[in-house]
């Protein structure tokens, strides 16, 4: 049996081995002898797989895992090496059938047993969406107080990953306190909606801008006092107060500030005479409009002129935050202004006390540095376009009903009464009242029927509170409190085995919503229909089209794609100074990305859009980003934008902040997610691209087969900043090696293809360089000139591994596409981790396929790959 | 709970808006986490007590007087740091480092600690300072588990330490408040009101306890492990609300020093400095805390007295955009020796005391820096950075790459592990800080 003497003295002295190897069944030693031990016994151990030792213990994780690799590695032909001679057909096929079907048993006896999935708590998305739908206040800001979620398999969805220590109890104890105390009246009485107008000529932020001082010297970092679409001189140069006042109310009407630089330190504007009162709903409403600053004169021609201003010329972007102090901005929505001072409108929830800051998006930001003062990138001849504010008007709170919903479910209909500053309610038997409240609160709280040992555990901390001196209302925070810390309310329930119908329920919603099931949901469990597949999907279907798959879509993004990192790194200054300070750009690529998804979901498109798609999902500043047709200068046209997804062909004009659907032209590089700004700015770090890491990135998220991990004694190549090489030229030293090819000729190919996109997405032949070079004209969004050059030329082509040459993203596109099912096949098994908390084993394989095969008739479109999922045993079982 | 200072805290999960309301639980319980546990066990894994002081001069100092000239160990004091020269084996100096992608001018001084990007920026969000992460882990070791202190600060928009959900903790900006909360005792109703806070928050654990049990029974065992954990976790938490009830009954510690006196007018500054510096030593000497952040907010403070002889014309912000006038610069180095001056006179401080068989200093880590280059012009990068104490290598400037600066994050990596935690990374860190070795 073995072939040489001196192995077979090496494995007398290892008597495990010999009875290690004596383990693997029958049916497979033939083809391993063959075809494996060559190199891989305890002599060669190529690869560190030695077969002698590795046993045939599938309880073992770690044998198991080589197997399944042995099994892979087999099954793709990649072994035995091509330079040696290869198996016959049925020979393979034999052989791996013998180990697929120990590998497959295994793994079903184990989630037969313990289930896919272990036990787990709510990740601090889950968290927070549960409180704000269990206490409907939307508003809550929950995720932030709670830890970082660990992961495993790329999502924050798996127990193993999801731990618990003090720190997270001491973070679920803060954040349920203040979710509570968040929700609950701080009057008795309903509060008042009332409608606020702020004037911009009455906030500080504006006005305080208005005169130079020792620090300030420079129109471009002052606001501009205006009287409709002319300088407001009198109150520029001091001689007439800032505002005519409630004096003159048609008079006030007009009056307005203007700026020509997009907020930030030191220019930042803000409607701070409006703070707001309580956490809840409101209605923003802004009158703002562009216009047109002559130059300072001829020769600084790049410099607005305060006093020579007139009707404007673009439409211009306004992102609208909410602030916190000193510097926590929510962006709460966007809308366009155009020349004509029209009134939009924002649906906005709103935290006490915070305040609203407006952003002319599209201006620049003045940054030092620049020999000579900073030069507005958006300046032309004769003149530069600038954003002014009239005012802010306010409504609310608009509260639905009253006492609020949320203090509804934790004090029921009790009468309340003020006490000092807070608000009390007043029991009629505060034990019995106590009792009832717990119990609602624990059937609204808890995902599956409450046991009276629980009840009677939450009811000992009110009733000792109650003893020990705290109020009704404390005490019942402190019941509360304790509920939402529990592991009833922050664990999954999920039992070995079918999933009963409120588990199942569960995991549904927290697959669609991210969120609680609601009522109907809830109760179709309760009636014991949802295991009815025509249930399940119409479910499915109801979900899918509540607002709340939103929820789904963000989370299931931030992580399969990374999503989350988006504002992680930043472009260069130096190197990409157009893009540097570009928030708009950044949000919009968030958004584009999210939009492409949910519409996919939503028109059932087949899942190869995933990889080229004849459509995108755009604003104009993505638009203008991607080299489509915009036009910003508005001028020529009546000055009215509708906004109408409905755009010609061929040439669509992309107009406006909202994101819409747009039919890209036939010779595009954009569609699909490898072209997103998005995805290539969250492979990129800001300064350089490697193809490795975005060739790994590529491999792993889109298509489904990652690369093997970096090898710990290889070191990152270093990008040369300077442009003397590229990094191909770098890599291609390391690729001629053959042990670094065998990885690298999977790893690299998409990499190559999309060096054609910078650090931001945005499209490049040349690579940017620091240093001498062919310069650039321009200036940077900061005001400062390029300092950059154009150095290498890209070459963006390659062949995949299985064959077949690219010179071009578009090329590799057209390759990627032929395997429709494997990509497919990526997105079902994302769905399923995200889903189950568990990833795709090898047990669950033949599941997988058998989902993919009733989705291969709808193109696996992703609506209908949703469905199989949920359709399927992995999805109902635990 | 009236009587807890605002700044002492660390690691609270809950918001400021949490934070502010000042009855139920809401007030206790986020601080438990970090207080001390009964048996102090980790105490006896960390026989040495290291600790760590951070200071920001948001307006830096000057450049040209500060950097000296050459590298390495034998390095010619600069103008500066002559003033610091009796000293000069107790610190390094570093230049050409900088927080990578921190920019925004002023701003960037809420993340000299941080090192989260792009504080000018919409969407930004701070993320956990250096203190509260080390607080985090070692906290409960102290009454205090960490101080964040300022002087002239803009209050609710300035400090040096955040919570990890990125929320500011306020500055105590009175020395005579941070003495009283370091030394003198609560009247018997606050700490009667915060006892009975404290034994709520263990009934709700309990309860969360007894149920997490009852769950485990009829679990497979790797489920059983993952509620194990949990259980864990709870029991945890509970120890360390008793060791916080512990605390509010032990007497706090007896120190000769007198209650400082606050000078009432902003223009005091030095000598609010000075107090803060005092205070923070007598933290240190009396181990209530092993944390300190001290903000200096220079961007915030108008004209200062004159400083010893030298006659101060123009506000603080103003003298640092002296875009290069004679008159200005003069008064501006003024205030930079100053600073230098009160700084030998902290490091004097802590090397006069000692704790086992150390100096103070050697166990107290001193951070000294800006969040501004050169105030002239804004620039975040080119940080000037004086790092002392801890029981490290001094007595050598590293020098780094002043086009493409070193991470500055490094150190606090470096600072971490000297603390004897398990940090091998910290925000946009790379590594730890090359060249600094530990005694």
């Amino acid at each position: 049996m073995f072939r040489s003497p001196k192995r077979f003295a090496v494995l007398c002295l290892l008597m495990g081995a010999a009875a290690a190897r004596a383990e693997v069944p029958a049916g497979m030693q033939p083809f391993l002898e063959d075809r494996c031990m060559q190199c891989h016994d305890a002599d060669t151990k190529k690869g560190g797989l030695d077969l002698d030792v590795l046993g045939f213990d599938l309880k073992d994780a770690k044998t198991f895992a080589a197997w399944v690799k042995v099994h892979d590695r087999t099954a793709e032909h990649e072994m035995p090496p091509k330079k040696k001679p290869q198996p016959k057909p049925e020979e393979a096929d034999a052989f791996l059938k013998a180990l697929a079907a120990p590998l497959t048993a295994a793994d079903r006896e184990r989630a037969a047993r313990e289930g896919r999935s272990s036990w787990r708590r709510l990740n601090r998305y889950e968290y927070e969406n549960t409180l704000r739908d269990l206490l409907e206040a939307p508003w809550l800001e929950v995720r932030v107080m709670l830890p970082e979620d660990g992961e495993a398999f790329r999502f924050n969805k798996v127990g193993e990953a999801l731990d618990v220590s003090h720190v997270q109890m001491a973070r679920y104890l803060g954040a349920a306190d203040y979710a509570l105390r968040e929700v609950m009246a701080r009057q008795v009485a309903k509060p008042e909606t009332k409608v606020t107008r702020c004037y911009a000529r009455e906030q500080k932020a504006f006005a305080g801008k208005a005169k130079f001082s020792e620090f300030n010297r420079s129109a471009e970092r002052a606001t501009f006092p205006m009287l409709d679409n002319a300088a407001d001189i009198p109150a520029l140069e001091g001689i007439a107060p800032m505002t005519v006042g409630v004096a003159d109310a048609e008079k006030r009407e007009r009056e307005a500030f203007g700026v020509v630089a997009s907020s930030y330190e030191p220019i930042e504007l803000k409607f701070s005479s409006f703070r707001a009162p309580s956490a809840g709903r409101y209605k923003l409403r802004f009158s703002a409009y562009s216009f047109w600053a002559a130059p300072e004169s001829e020769k600084a021609w790049w410099k607005p002129d305060r006093k020579n201003l007139s009707a404007g010329r673009t439409r211009e972007p306004v992102s609208i935050y909410a602030s916190t102090p000193p510097h926590l901005l929510r962006k709460l929505g966007a809308f366009d202004v155009t020349p004509e001072p029209g009134m939009r409108e924002l649906d906005v929830w709103l935290l006490a006390d915070e305040t609203i800051q407006p952003d002319a998006a599209r201006l620049f930001r003045s940054r030092p540095g620049n020999p000579g003062g900073w030069h507005n990138p958006l300046a032309e001849r004769d003149g530069q376009p600038g954003v002014a504010f009239r005012w802010m008007e306010v409504e609310g709170p608009i509260i639905a009903q009253w006492p609020t919903a949320g203090q509804r479910l934790l004090f029921g209909d009790l009468p309340m009464k003020e006490n000092g500053k807070t608000v009390e309610a007043v029991p009629n038997d505060p034990h019995a009242d106590a009792a009832r409240l717990l119990k609602t609160f624990l059937d609204r709280a808890y995902r599956q029927p409450v046991a009276d040992a629980d009840v009677q555990r939450f009811l000992a901390v009110i009733e000792g509170a109650m003893k020990s001196g705290s109020s009704f209302t404390e005490a019942m925070v402190a019941g509360y409190s304790a509920v939402l810390c529990s592991p009833g309310f922050v664990c999954r329930e999920e039992r070995p085995g079918a999933l009963d119908d409120f588990a199942l329920a569960a995991r549904l919603a927290y697959f669609l919503w991210n969120s609680p099931p609601d009522e109907p949901l809830r109760a179709a469990a309760a009636r014991g229909e949802l295991r009815k597949p025509q249930v399940l999907r119409a479910q499915t279907d109801r979900l899918l089209a509540d607002p709340r798959s939103h929820r789904f879509v963000n989370a299931f993004l931030d992580y399969w794609l990374d999503l989350r990192r988006a504002e992680a790194t930043s472009p260069d200054a130096t190197l990409y100074p157009d893009y540097y300070l570009d928030d708009l750009l950044v949000e919009s690529s968030v958004e584009e990305t999210q939009s492409f998804f949910a519409e996919l979901v939503k028109a059932n498109l087949p899942g190869s859009n995933l990889v080229a798609s004849d459509f995108a999902m755009l604003n104009e500043r993505l638009a203008a980003h991607y080299g489509l047709p915009v036009n910003t200068k508005i001028t020529d046209h009546s000055g009215e934008s509708d906004g109408s997804a409905e755009k010609s062909a061929p040439h669509p004009i992309v107009e406006g902040v909202a994101i819409q659907r747009v039919k890209l032209p036939p010779d595009s590089v954009r569609g699909g997610l490898m072209t997103q700004a998005s995805v290539l700015k969250v492979t990129a770090n800001g300064t350089t691209t490697s193809p490795v890491l975005r060739g790994a990135w590529i491999m792993e998220r889109i298509i489904g087969k990652p690369p093997p991990p970096q090898p710990a004694s290889v070191p990152n190549i270093d990008p040369d900043t300077r442009g003397a090489t590229t990094i191909r030229e770098q890599l291609a030293k390391h690729r001629s090696e053959e042990s670094c090819a065998l990885c690298h000729t999977k790893i690299d190919p998409a990499g190559f293809a999309l060096e054609s996109f910078d650090v931001l997405g945005g499209w490049r032949d040349r690579y940017r360089a620091v240093g001498e070079g062919e310069k650039v004209p321009g200036f940077g969004k900061n005001g400062n000139a390029f300092v950059f050059h154009l150095a290498q030329p890209v070459d963006a082509s390659g062949t995949l591994p299985g064959g077949g040459d690219f010179k071009n993203i578009r090329e590799l596109k057209q390759l990627l596409l032929k395997d429709e099912r494997q990509i497919a096949r990526n997105l079902a098994k994302q769905l399923l981790v995200f889903a189950t908390g568990a990833p795709v084993r090898f047990g669950d394989r033949p599941e997988l396929e058998q989902i993919l095969d009733h989705a291969s008739a709808n193109h696996y479109a992703v609506r209908t790959l949703i469905h199989e999922v949920v359709q399927s045993g992995l999805f109902q079982n635990k | 709970m009236k009587s807890t200072g605002s700044f002492i805290s660390t690691q609270r999960a809950c918001s400021r808006r949490t934070f502010l309301r000042a009855s139920g639980v809401a007030l206790a319980l986020p601080l438990l986490e970090a207080m001390r546990p009964a048996f102090s066990r980790a105490a006896n894994a960390a026989p040495v007590p290291r600790r760590m002081l951070g200071i920001c001069n948001n307006l830096g100092l000057l450049p040209e007087k500060f950097f000296p000239a050459a590298t390495g160990r034998d390095y010619a004091l600069s103008p500066y740091l002559e003033m610091l020269a009796e000293h000069r084996q107790d610190f390094t100096v570093f230049s050409g480092v900088a927080h990578p992608d921190v920019d925004g001018g002023h701003p960037a001084d809420n993340c000299f600690l941080t090192a989260a990007p792009h504080p000018g920026s919409g969407g930004f969000r701070n993320t956990i300072s250096l203190d509260q992460f080390a607080a985090q882990q070692i906290g409960h070791l102290t009454r205090f588990p960490s101080l964040t202190l300022g002087v002239n600060v803009s209050q609710g928009q300035r400090s040096l330490s955040w919570t990890g959900g990125g929320v500011l903790i306020p500055c105590e900006d009175k020395a005579s408040e941070v003495f009283k909360k370091l030394f003198l005792r609560g009247t018997p109703e606050e700490v009667a009101a915060q006892v009975r806070k404290l034994e709520l928050g263990r009934s709700i654990m309990d309860a969360v306890a007894e149920q997490t049990r009852s769950l485990q029974r009829d679990l497979g065992a790797r489920d059983r492990e993952r509620l194990d954990q949990y259980f864990t976790g709870v029991r945890d938490l509970e120890e360390r609300m008793d060791a916080a009830k512990e605390w509010e009954h032990k007497p706090k510690p007896v120190v000769s020093a007198e209650m400082p006196k606050d000078p009432a007018d902003p223009r005091e500054y030095m000598e609010k400095v000075r107090l803060m510096y005092d205070m923070a030593r007598l933290a240190f000497e009396t181990d209530s805390s092993r944390a300190i952040t001290l903000m200096l907010d220079s961007v915030n403070s108008p004209t200062l007295a004159d400083i010893e002889g030298t006659h101060l014309t123009d506000g603080y912000h103003s003298l640092s955009h002296h875009g290069k006038s004679a008159g200005k610069l003069s008064q501006l180095e003024a205030i930079d020796r100053e600073h230098m001056k009160l700084l030998g006179q902290l490091f004097a401080g802590l090397k006069a005391v000692t704790e086992g068989s150390d100096p103070l200093l050697d166990r107290t880590m001193i951070l000294y820096g800006s969040n501004l280059g050169n105030a002239n012009t804004h620039v975040t990068s080119n940080l000037p950075v004086l790092f002392a104490g801890g029981g490290f290598k001094h007595g050598q400037h590293l020098g780094f790459d002043t086009e493409r600066n070193y991470p500055l994050p490094n150190l606090f990596v470096s600072m971490l592990q000297r603390m004897g935690l398990a940090a091998d990374r910290f925000a946009t860190s790379t590594g730890t800080m090359r060249g600094l070795e530990m005694r």
